[in-house]
């Protein structure tokens, strides 16, 4: 029943958003990420999420990433299930104490290079109102060296794209450079 | 820590005044709410089966408020613990043993982009034993960081208590606030609040439909349904400034208005109506999904009649309950005139489906009905504050997985205490009940995305 909607989606215009080529209105504006000055990877990267006490946001939209809207492996991007097959780890949430030696671990087994992304306001910022709570870190710095900080509450699929473009040193193209 | 211990499903307490409790509650057609722990002991709000407002029962120290060490908690048979992760805890529930049981450890990562949370699968080959869940890895301390705050910045807390129901912990917040201080909400702002509730229930579903899809190997309907979501999030994002719509509802009406975006509400209802029909119809003769949700996940009759299971879980075990009908609040009461709440008597992986799929068309044929009895296009002005400065009060919504209530004490502008309930604290215990019932570990997947809970709104 699907083969023939496959087919007239062949047929008509794809529905993926030419992204980084166009700029998406429903994303918010923010200021531009700086590539990496020495990128670690420039081709295929494999990413594995961890939450350290987020609220489900960051996930529902890096969930969305590899939907055919923004289709993350055009650009060699993949979600891996362990952290073992890893290049980068996005961790999202206010980092509480009972997943630090977690987020560790999953650092700690990923192969070299590797490169950690602080996803969310949460993890980069103060901890998203839950600041001084018990067992709550407030942020990922110092818990594993962080590459590259996506803000945001939820970060727009498009911010995550563009962060990690930025982390792998391939700057997101806008729409004034096309 | 220890005031907010609370144990149910006891197993085998016949004398457990919590059980007599339940058991009551359950034959009277009366649904719980809310509990929490105080120096009174276990207060439970009840939702009476007739439409009125909740009661609350007390219940003295007993065998449910049992203190636990420092760190622990049992909650519905799901232990909490705090670092360092105990693995061999005394449960209350019986370990099974025997030749050839071993036990799987899964998370607290694990999946492919997941919240965490460890489940210990007791498993014989293939097939699932017991599960045990291991909670407690993400608390936030969501009640403690509202307390002592002033209002606006709880509502901030209670926005991010669950990333993908911003307006139900708003709205529930809100309505509870406007409780305790007596504040007004004009009609306007009533049906605002009645579309961004509808169209935050239709995008949460949308995107269960498409984890459930994906968890069946289905990707061609996934693609689908995670591109409905998208078209919806975008909307949003149009009319609000957020994607997930945050910052917008608040005590006394709205902290943003509505843009004039809303015009263009009965489009965008007519284009996702005909697509949410295409995907359904299309999945309706898909064998390859159906025989993977027929019969997985059943939940078992519950010797207390479910009187916990809330939400989609909860209707598609035969229940009629829904916070919309039940206790309306915004605009409710007269959208729902006419209508049921969808139910269906069907407890496994597929009920749970079309239940949603269901509850997706009601809310857009909900969201039609406020748009044909709708004024003006923008909602109302900043929110007038009037009414006392102190009080306690109950909001109580159907959030997209269920009842959700939050119970306020607010005082001079602030928080003096907040507690809350949420529909996946009340339904995470089904998971391990249905994960019991012969099923297979390939099946584990589908029935966690059949249940599609929150952790970070069981890990408050």
């Amino acid at each position: 029943m699907f083969y023939r909607r496959w087919l007239m989606h062949y047929l008509k215009r794809p529905v993926v958003t030419s992204f980084p080529g166009q700029v998406d209105p429903a994303a918010p504006a923010r200021a531009p990420l700086e590539p990496a000055a020495h990128p670690l990877f420039r081709q295929s990267l494999t990413l594995r999420q961890v939450d350290g006490g987020s609220c489900n946001g960051c996930e529902a939209e890096i969930q969305l990433l590899a939907s055919p809207v923004y289709d993350l492996s055009r650009f060699g991007f993949a979600l891996s299930p362990s952290p073992r097959h890893a290049d980068l780890l996005l961790v999202t949430g206010v980092i509480t104490e009972a997943m630090v030696p977690v987020i560790r671990t999953a650092y700690d087994a990923m192969p070299e290079p590797r490169l950690v992304v602080a996803v969310g306001a949460c993890a980069t910022e103060d901890g998203g109102g839950f600041h001084g709570m018990p067992g709550v870190v407030g942020r990922l710095d110092g818990v594993v060296p962080v590459a590259v900080r996506i803000p945001g509450c939820p970060p727009s699929p498009n911010d995550l794209l563009a962060g990690l473009l930025a982390a792998v040193g391939r700057p997101a193209r806008t729409a004034e450079a096309r | 820590m220890a005031d907010r211990m609370i144990v149910g499903i006891p197993e085998s307490h016949a004398t457990d005044p919590l059980s007599d409790a339940l058991g009551q509650m359950a034959r009277d057609g009366a649904a719980l709410l809310h509990a929490f722990l105080s120096a009174r002991g276990l207060t439970l709000v009840i939702a009476p089966a007739a439409r009125g407002a909740p009661e609350e029962m007390v219940l003295g120290p007993g065998p449910f408020s049992r203190p636990t060490r420092a760190g622990h908690q049992l909650f519905w048979g799901i232990e909490h613990t705090l670092p360092p992760i105990v693995w061999h805890h005394a449960s209350r529930r019986r370990p099974v043993r025997g030749r050839g049981l071993h036990l799987m450890p899964l998370g607290p990562v694990r999946g492919d982009v997941s919240e965490s949370l460890a489940y210990q699968l007791v498993v014989l080959g293939d097939e699932i034993h017991q599960v045990r869940l291991r909670a407690g890895y993400k608390r936030r301390h969501v009640a403690e960081a509202m307390t002592g705050a002033d209002v606006s910045a709880a509502l901030q807390v209670a926005e991010r208590v669950t990333g993908t129901s911003r307006v139900a912990h708003a709205l529930a917040f809100s309505l509870a606030v406007e409780q305790a201080l007596g504040i007004g909400v004009s009609a306007a702002d009533q049906e605002a609040r009645v579309v961004l509730a509808e169209l935050e229930r239709i995008t949460s579903h949308v995107g269960d439909l498409a984890l459930l899809a994906a968890s069946t190997g289905t990707v061609a309907a996934a693609a689908d349904w995670f591109r409905l979501k998208e078209t919806l999030l975008r909307f949003q994002a149009a009319l609000t400034g957020h994607r997930y719509l945050m910052g917008v509802v608040g005590p006394g009406g709205h902290r943003r208005p509505l843009s004039r975006e809303l015009s263009a509400l009965p489009a965008l209802l007519a284009a996702v109506r005909a697509q949410v029909d295409a995907v359904a119809s299309a999945l309706d003769v898909t064998n390859s999904y159906l025989d993977r949700l027929h019969g997985a996940g059943r939940l078992p009759e519950s010797p207390d009649g479910g009187v916990y299971w809330t939400g989609f879980v909860g209707k598609s075990a035969g229940l009629m309950r829904d916070t919309r009908w039940d206790a309306p609040y915004a605009a409710y009461g007269a959208l729902t005139a006419g209508l049921a709440p969808v139910s269906v008597n069907r407890p496994d992986a597929y009920g749970r489906a079309w239940v949603r799929l269901g509850e997706v068309r009601q809310s857009l044929q909900m969201l039609s009905r406020v748009m044909d009895f709708r004024s003006p296009v923008e909602t109302a002005a900043p929110p007038e504050r009037q009414g006392g400065d102190r009080g306690v009060g109950y909001g109580m919504v159907e959030a997209p997985r269920g009842r959700l209530c939050y119970r306020l004490a607010v005082h001079a502008g602030r928080v003096r205490a907040a507690s809350l309930t949420t529909p996946s604290q009340l339904n995470w215990p089904a998971v391990p009940l249905a994960l019991e019932q012969r099923n297979i570990l390939q099946d584990f997947p589908i029935i966690d995305a059949s249940f599609s809970l929150a952790v970070s709104a069981l890990d408050l």
